[in-house]
């Protein structure tokens, strides 16, 4: 029980994917300008995370493990990934249309997305078990929701700020990123033991 | 071909990392010394003139539907390879960069290249293709651990000079603000880089312009 | 998708995707068994310096009943344990040896594999003065130890409380380790 609670308090606030640990700083930046798509960006992340964690783990302890192949698993995850994208996709599409329309332009770009590979990459890392690395998984989807959506509603403000004209677009916008990374800073010390 | 102009848009004009904000997650992430920044330059630049190689010399052969799931292995393939050999020959290397070289898989810049310019041009352009884009991509990322290193731990070249390769203290101790080497200090630094080169750029401009207006 | 149900050009793209990683399976395989005999003999060789560092004299592998689960080998040597835990540190799981002699004494601890930040979470394994100062605190002590911020007598690395938090955790697992191996 601790450890699941653990998980799910670094994985959000002390160790967040985006502002502690710098997973999934690609659409962080791309799809932070309004909140609405935030929120659509961070929910399909946060079910191919939790999905990606646990088709790897399977694929990870019963196909690379007993082949001996356990090189082969960046090659071996990152297809996984692709692969779930796609099904996602098509399931949407052809069942949760509304979803679909919601979520659909954002779910080609979660492939590349380093959050969800990185998330796999860490499960393995530290040996979690099936339970655990789902956890993992969906506690650090939460996490990229959670800072994907406060970053942009810093950013609506930000961007109608005057300031100096190099400094407009981008790098204003990783300035106030910064701010919120030192906010989150302040989660560091909170831990479950 | 053009390599001239090819140079100067990896290097400035559509830096990866300055101008097409591609493969943010590195950039970020292990900038905290010199010895990480250059180990990554290098381990991206040499996985994108490979990727782009064997993309471009393939690219009649994969059929369109399937393009980024064939590139993408492609890439992982050489990730991997890069890693491996990382982890035997320059195991400290290996170590500092961490879970950040297999993730060098899903880093835009690589994937972005492939797609944008190896999967329309020959080889050997793809080749130039990458190794402009993997320098420019190196700078900005020796730029920003320059700046974090000094700033941060007031130390020069981290990981490569100075005793026990902790790096040559400039900024005397009780002075170096640790929070730079940490993530707001990686996002702070970017932002005022970015805001640099967009100064550059514009100057540049500028400069272009009025001599054109001159003749 | 007009193709979607031509047979043979579904069966054109998996054949496709198949070979290229078919391929790239088999360059992995020639280049893994390069790597592997070599990367394997760094992590011995690793091993056997850290050993060496905090055991004098090195020691042999020994059998131990797990009191916490991030102990995961111990050395028995002639003046006493060198024992493998892996505490979980700021970034993630740190790999170290402690040495303790048979009165319980920390020998001393030398870290084999950490990620933990440049400048701050990785001073406590650099070979430089601060990074000596901090592991060699650890020498002598018995019990249990924690930082001055925890209200132990470990300063800790500054601005690097976690790791030298995960440090203390480590030791205090590999002192209990040897405690129950007498």
């Amino acid at each position: 029980m601790e450890a699941i609670l653990g998980i799910i308090i670094a994985a959000i606030l002390s160790q967040n994917f985006i502002l502690v640990k710098f997973y999934g700083i690609c659409p962080f930046m791309g799809v932070s300008k309004k909140i609405d798509t935030a929120l659509g960006m961070g929910m399909a992340v946060t079910f191919v995370m939790a999905l990606a964690s646990a088709a790897c783990w399977l694929v990870y302890e019963f196909l690379l493990i007993p082949l001996d192949m356990v090189y082969m698993q960046t090659v071996a995850f990152i297809l996984v990934i692709a692969s779930i994208v796609q099904v996602v996709e098509m399931f949407l599409k052809k069942m949760v249309p509304a979803l679909y329309k919601a979520l659909g332009v954002f779910l080609p770009l979660i492939t590349t997305n380093c959050a969800v590979l990185g998330v796999v990459l860490v499960n393995v890392q530290e040996g979690y078990n099936f339970l655990l690395s789902v956890l993992n998984g969906a506690a650090g989807g939460l996490g990229f929701t959670v800072a994907i959506v406060l970053f942009a509603s810093v950013r609506e403000r930000v961007n109608k700020a005057e300031c100096p004209e190099s400094f407009q677009g981008y790098p204003l916008a990783l300035i106030a990123a910064g701010l919120l990374a030192l906010a989150f800073m302040g989660f560091s010390g909170l831990s479950i033991t | 071909m053009n390599f001239k102009k090819q140079f100067k848009e990896g290097l400035l004009t559509k830096n990866p990392v300055t101008v097409q904000l591609l493969g943010m997650c590195s950039t970020l992430a292990i900038t905290t010394s010199l010895f990480n920044g250059i180990g990554m330059g290098l381990a991206v630049t040499i996985i994108t003139i490979c990727s782009n190689v064997l993309i471009s010399a393939l690219r009649k052969v994969i059929p369109n539907q399937i393009r980024i799931a064939a590139y993408i292995t492609i890439i992982a393939g050489f990730v991997t390879v890069v890693d491996l050999f990382l982890q035997a020959y320059i195991p400290a290397l290996a170590e500092s960069l961490g879970v950040f070289i297999p993730l060098i898989v899903v880093n835009c810049m690589v994937l972005g290249r492939a797609e944008a310019f190896a999967s329309k041009n020959g080889v050997l352009a793809s080749a130039v293709d990458g190794l402009c884009q993997g320098i420019g991509y190196t700078v900005a990322l020796v730029i920003v651990c320059v700046i974090r290193e000094l700033l941060g731990s007031g130390t020069f070249g981290g990981g490569l000079l100075g005793p026990g390769g902790a790096g040559i203290q400039i900024i005397p101790q009780p002075f170096p603000a640790m929070q730079i080497v940490m993530p707001v200090g990686g996002f702070l630094v970017l932002g005022f880089v970015l805001a640099g080169s967009q100064w550059l750029m514009k100057h540049l401009e500028m400069k272009s312009k009025k001599k054109e207006a001159a003749k | 998708m007009k193709t979607e149900n031509n047979v043979m050009y579904v069966l054109r793209l998996a054949l496709t995707l198949l070979a290229i990683t078919a391929v790239v399976a088999a360059a992995l395989a020639g280049v893994n068994s390069i790597t592997k005999p070599v990367i394997d003999q760094l992590t011995a060789e690793k091993t056997q310096q850290a050993i060496q560092a905090v055991l004098p004299g090195g020691g042999e592998e020994v059998d131990f009943a797990a009191s916490s689960a991030i102990v995961s080998k111990v050395y028995k040597g002639e003046s006493g344990y060198a024992v493998e835990v892996t505490p979980g540190g700021f970034d993630n799981t740190i790999t170290m040896m402690v040495g303790v002699d048979y009165d319980g004494k920390v020998l001393g601890i030398s870290i084999i594999s950490h990620t933990e930040t440049a400048g701050l979470g990785a001073v406590a394994a650099a070979a430089t003065p601060a990074g000596e100062a901090f592991r060699g605190q650890f020498v002598g002590q018995s019990g249990s130890v924690s930082v001055t911020k925890d209200g132990g007598a470990m300063d800790a690395i500054t601005g690097a409380t976690i790791t030298s938090r995960a440090i203390c955790d480590g030791v205090n697992a590999a002192l209990a380790c040897a405690a129950t191996l007498g």
